[in-house]
């Protein structure tokens, strides 16, 4: 590798050395499990929006559908996020993820089969979940509330599946590892451990009193930060400089927001506790971890404006870079705003109200699934072989999203503030405070229904891609693994 | 940064230090609080929720109240949950105490309605305190009792059926339009009666060591401000 050495290391290394022919068997090796992942995620993703719709629905028409206990605000609230956090995220995390840490190693699929029995018992797992929240079993803890049985089988499907990811990246050629790497081993490490923890102390044997909170509140902001955000970051640094031809700017501070991430980042988890019923010190341990957020703004910053910066024509042509800058600047957001919830006099207005589902949108929609549908627009059309079937269709979803996302996430954060207000102040009654969310609930839901619309345009074009790539797909990919073995030895 | 075994080392310990820090000392050190044996009363606080009201909170835990009500009263001057001119959604602010009995903590994030922890010692929106009666009405059908109630109808927690003998005390006393017709009577559910009993349990009224002579901050000067050393 002495020629990779004399090269810029902030630029991916694949790119540095292109080898067309060694991408396309890494590509043909994934495609039968990427295909799967993916097809799941966009399901997933469906069925996500569709209970997103209804749930949004009910908070400004009480009415809609509320004879009927399977679909009661309660259980398709949890449902919804279950399915879009479960399904969605992390069946396109997988696949995206795989796909990196594939090209990055440089190392093929040796094999395909235990990933896509894994990728079959992750979403029973799922489906089982979310039917159990909806016929009644839902443990109602934010974000776990799939019953208790399931999480053996996700943990199980999930070591199937990332495993992989590893043995992709022992077999690789490449000598270097790359931050998006950094990124992807610390989340494929970080979920189990976190995901366990939380199951074993508040599900199967409930630890006592509000330590629960203090272990649910660590989950909550670990996975929401650390594994979606350590996903979208990998994916971010990976498409940034490999579409603009150029090297990350200030790549040598890249390491340093990483560990500060990963250091600090898991503590902050706790400052949504603040005011609660937990020890004084766990609040002011968590609103600090938070302030120190402000770093890793300040790097990613710099890596990912300062890379763009100069470069804002380039996204006319790329919809995989137009999806990605609208994630970058998401993610800038929805740190600042992380780091201003834990001021007290603005927890004490924004706690409990709408601002909090928008900060949470706009990390799970606005940032990771804006760069989750931006790099699989570059990577389907690689693993099958052919163009994208629609382009009109891909713009419809990139402009419905785009709108969706700051539609959404502005009413529901505008909202949410004068909610807080007016819930301040006692003299408004619950009633009025509930009457003035209206309006921006009736936005939210437009907006909910604004992304749906790019959903499925998202999903046709994706499921009409397959149909007219499958065809010879399937019948190749036998070959080319048998050709890659080959290679191998 | 080229090591992978450097970089998973250093990823393990993060997650190590923060596990430890948070999971950890918070289980070994409150984990292990205990109640309060009150020898004046003769009883062990907090109270035992009766089996009833148990069985009332697998229904909330099932229906997924939480999504929409927290269980948790801030303390005076962050919000306006409780104290002077506040909400009055309880006596003292909770305490980690207060959940000690609780297999399952259901303190919420958001208030789409409003808080539910001391349901039982608060007064409704006419101004008397909550009764099982006004509670079926209002789950039955909120905009019943509540005109502007933004809250789904929990029809499907009550049933009707033909009187036998003697009319049930619990049937629900309804206006015309809603009453069922001669001879039937409006009854919650087993279900819908657990949920309301659970309801009417909730109360953190016991005065604790920890509770007693807290500091209160004078009042803000505007509302939601909060001054420097109110920690």
């Amino acid at each position: 590798m002495a020629t990779d050495s004399s090269l810029s290391p902030g630029l991916t290394p694949e790119y540095s050395t292109p080898q067309a022919a060694e991408a396309s068997v890494i590509d043909a090796s994934l495609r039968a499990p990427l295909i799967a992942l993916t097809a799941s995620a966009v399901v997933w993703l469906l069925i996500a929006s569709m209970l997103g719709i209804i749930s949004s629905w009910q908070l400004h028409t009480p009415a809609f559908f509320d004879g009927c206990e399977y679909v009661t605000f309660g259980r398709i609230q949890p449902a919804q996020t279950n399915a879009f956090i479960f399904g969605w995220g992390f069946n396109a995390a997988f696949a995206v993820g795989l796909w990196i840490m594939a090209r990055l190693s440089r190392g093929a699929l040796p094999a395909c089969g235990v990933l896509l029995l894994g990728t079959v018992f992750w979403n029973v797992g799922v489906t089982a979940g979310v039917s159990g929240i909806i016929l009644g079993f839902s443990t109602s803890i934010e974000w776990l509330e799939m019953p208790g049985f399931v999480s053996p089988l996700l943990l199980i499907a999930y070591a199937l599946i990332s495993a992989w990811s590893l043995v992709v990246f022992r077999a690789g050629r490449s000598k270097q590892i790359y931050a998006s790497q950094w990124y992807l081993f610390a989340a494929l490490f970080w979920f189990p451990w976190i995901y366990s923890v939380a199951e074993v102390m508040l599900v199967l044997s409930p630890v006592r009193g509000t330590v629960q909170s203090v272990v649910h509140a660590w989950f909550a902001g670990n996975l929401f930060l650390l594994w979606f955000g350590s996903i979208g970051l990998a994916a971010i640094y990976y498409f940034l400089p490999k579409l603009l031809s150029k090297p990350v700017s200030n790549y040598y501070l890249a390491s340093l927001s990483f560990w500060w991430l990963v250091i600090f980042g898991s503590w902050a988890g706790v400052a949504r506790l603040i005011g609660g019923p937990v020890p004084a010190w766990v609040q002011t341990v968590g609103a600090a971890a938070s302030f120190m957020l402000l770093v890793p703004i300040v790097i990613l910053g710099m890596n990912h404006y300062g890379t763009l910066s100069g470069r804002w024509s380039a996204l006319k042509d790329s919809i995989t870079l137009r999806f990605v800058a609208c994630g970058i600047v998401a993610l800038t957001l929805m740190l600042l705003a992380w780091v201003a919830d834990a001021i007290h006099g603005i927890a004490a207005i924004t706690q409990f109200t709408y601002a909090v589902p928008a900060q949470v949108q706009l990390g799970f929609y606005g940032f990771f699934s804006m760069v989750m549908f931006g790099s699989l627009y570059y990577i389907v059309p690689r693993i099958l072989g052919t163009e994208w079937a629609s382009a009109p269709l891909a713009g419809v979803h990139f402009g419905a999203s785009a709108i969706g996302v700051a539609l959404l996430v502005g009413s529901l954060a505008i909202g949410g503030y004068n909610q807080g207000f007016l819930m301040s102040d006692a003299t408004v009654s619950f009633a009025d405070v509930t009457k003035a969310t209206l309006p921006y609930l009736l936005a939210a839901s437009t907006a909910l229904v604004l992304l749906a619309i790019g959903q499925l345009a998202f999903a046709i074009n994706f499921f009409w891609t397959l149909s007219r790539a499958s065809a010879p797909a399937v019948c190749s990919v036998k070959g080319l693994l048998a050709a890659e073995l080959e290679a191998a030895r | 940064m080229n090591r992978a075994p450097l970089i998973f080392l250093g990823v393990f310990c993060a997650l190590a230090f923060s596990f430890v820090g948070l999971v950890l000392t918070n289980q070994l050190t409150y984990g292990a609080f205990t109640t309060h044996v009150d020898e004046d009363e003769g009883k062990v606080f907090p109270l035992q929720t009766p089996g009833i009201a148990a069985q009332g909170k697998l229904v909330y835990q099932d229906l997924g109240c939480v999504s929409c009500h927290t269980q948790q009263a801030r303390r005076e001057g962050f919000g306006s949950d409780i104290g002077e001119h506040s909400r009055g959604w309880g006596e003292r602010q909770s305490v980690a105490r207060d959940y000690l009995r609780e297999s399952r903590v259901l303190l919420g994030s958001q208030r789409i309605g409003p808080d539910l922890r001391n349901l039982a010692v608060r007064k409704n929106p006419d101004n008397v305190a909550f009764t099982a009666d006004w509670l079926y009405r209002y789950l039955f059908n909120p905009k019943l009792v509540v005109k502007d109630s933004s809250m789904a109808r929990y029809a499907f927690l009550f049933e009707t059926r033909k009187i036998i003998g003697e009319p049930s005390p619990k049937a629900l006393k309804l206006p015309e339009i809603y009453a069922p017709e001669e001879g039937y009577e409006l009854v919650p559910t087993a279900r819908g009666e657990a949920l309301v009993a659970y309801l009417l349990s909730l109360k953190d009224t016991y005065a604790y060591p920890e509770t007693k002579n807290v500091y209160t901050p004078p009042p803000a000067s505007e509302e939601g401000e909060t001054k420097k050393g109110h920690e």
